[in-house]
């Protein structure tokens, strides 16, 4: 983590030459370390925007190797290999869709982050299609991602679940298992976890977006949208603009997601409910994201991205993550600036208020009563009382 | 007697289904399958916690055999559960998740 004094960057680089060439020593001193600092920060901000703007452009090179595997309803991993990097179609279904939405999933990590692949590495991309039988499930393994067929040997108004490859943003989620394993590395029980869950849904529905170039507000903000069968009275999985509303039927039951700090669910199941508390940091995402606007991967995206791969830990809870998320808005965007007031808005709407001093160290001693930005960098030259 | 009692928690939906079996209610060709997947499985012999640290989003079981004469409870994993336990989960999940909650 970087310990910058953003309060810097808002002093007019005119100003702090001229303290650097008139002041005393030590305000010389401070004012040329003011300026290079500033200036480090400016150059990586520029870089960043700069940086999705022309990689989105020259398209995704990289070093994309994925690999689909068939465990033919067994559970050995991977199983048999059935198609490599640039090898055609398969005609299995789930084959090619495992291979395509693992190929936009890196895409969208390559060309708008620059991260290469899961560990920023090249990692090769692998998967198990056809795990087990009925297995109405996906996991990401620690090395790779598997997918169940769902109910589809089944007898047709018995399936609940269609395979699981059907739905990209599962493919994206379960990827982005892997790049917070690489990362942040959040323990997977309780808040954390819920985390850990959030960022995966946050991420697999920015691979769906980016596959269709939808904006925010076009956005279905769905996880499993297609995933459940006519039988099942439902949208999909999960809802980040609405948790709780994507299902209500008789045998699936009702949707658990609260939607807010006020419903939160303590539970010793699902690792104490880390499918069911991401709710609430997927709502937060989701508005941060339509109040930017826009493509909610680039700015919302970026913002989520930096902070799971240079912020959060293992042990990080909620409100670190709302801390954290507005501390890295105020370095990309700027202190104040309309994206980082998005993202306090979004965590203000799960109830959850963001710890200001996250995003804007204050000096020592904080002059009371607190003082402009300038003022308080003048006091600390001595230019001002 | 024989009970069983089922849990499976987790996975991409985080939907918990479970499901309370009486051997003794069941049809008799039901019961007697049964009755061969706990014994392949050596169920009473296996160790009571065999998941690994979370995997994320697998599937957790939980399942707990009685009979007249003794009573054990496993907890294990997609990833970590032995071979020969895998067709009692299987079938164990097949009854519980389609019935009507």
């Amino acid at each position: 983590m970087s310990h910058r004094h953003s309060i810097f960057c808002i002093i007019p680089p005119h100003m702090l030459k001229e303290i650097a060439q008139r002041g005393s020593p030590v305000q010389r001193s401070l004012a040329l370390r003011t300026i290079a600092t500033s200036g480090q920060i400016r150059s990586q901000r520029t870089a960043w925007q700069a940086g999705i703007a022309v990689m989105a452009a020259t398209a995704s090179a990289g070093n994309k190797q994925r690999a689909i595997y068939d465990a033919r309803q067994g559970s050995q991993l991977p199983g048999t290999l059935v198609r490599s990097e640039g090898d055609a179609p398969a005609t299995d279904i789930a084959v090619n869709e495992a291979y395509d939405g693992a190929g936009v999933t890196f895409d969208l990590y390559y060309g708008v982050y620059g991260r290469n692949s899961i560990d920023n590495n090249g990692l090769k991309l692998n998967s198990t299609v056809h795990y087990q039988k009925s297995y109405d499930n996906a996991f990401w393994d620690g090395g790779q991602m598997v997918y169940g067929d769902g109910d589809e040997d089944l007898p047709p108004a018995q399936r609940l679940f269609n395979r699981f490859t059907i739905s990209i943003d599962v493919i994206g989620h379960e990827l982005t298992h892997g790049v917070t394993q690489y990362e942040a590395n959040l323990n997977y029980s309780n808040q954390p976890g819920a985390l850990n869950e959030s960022f995966s849904d946050v991420f697999g529905s920015l691979v769906k977006q980016y596959q269709l170039q939808q904006t925010a507000d076009q956005a279905d903000w769905l996880i499993g949208q297609g995933l459940l069968t006519a039988n099942v009275n439902g949208v999909g999985l999960r809802s980040m603009k609405a948790p709780g509303t994507a299902y209500n039927d008789p045998v699936l039951g009702r949707d658990p997601q609260p939607d807010s700090m006020s419903g939160y669910v303590t539970t010793t199941e699902d690792n104490g409910g880390v499918h069911i508390n991401s709710g609430i940091p997927n709502r937060a995402f989701y508005t941060t994201a339509v109040e930017i606007g826009g493509f909610a991967w680039q700015k919302a995206g970026l913002i989520w991205y930096k902070t799971l791969s240079e912020k959060l830990n293992t042990n990080s809870n909620f409100q670190n993550a709302a801390d954290l998320t507005f501390q890295t808005a105020g370095e990309i965007y700027g202190v104040g600036s309309l994206e980082q007031n998005a993202v306090a808005k979004g965590w203000q709407a799960v109830g959850i208020t963001v710890n200001a001093s996250g995003g804007i160290p204050t000096p020592q001693p904080q002059p009371q009563p607190g003082p402009g930005c300038l003022t308080a960098v003048l006091r600390i030259f001595g230019l001002a009382r | 007697m024989t009970r069983i009692t089922f849990q499976r928690s987790g996975g991409f939906t985080g939907r918990t289904i479970s499901l309370t079996l009486n051997l003794d209610d069941l049809p008799p060709d039901q019961a007697s399958t049964l009755n061969g997947l706990l014994t392949n499985a050596n169920f009473f012999n296996l160790p009571a916690d065999s998941a690994k640290r979370p995997v994320p989003d697998e599937f957790t079981y939980t399942v707990t055999v009685e009979t007249g004469q003794q009573s054990h409870t496993i907890r294990t994993s997609d990833t970590s559960a032995p071979e020969s336990l895998r067709p009692l989960l299987d079938d164990l999940s097949l009854r519980a998740r389609t019935q009507r909650a």
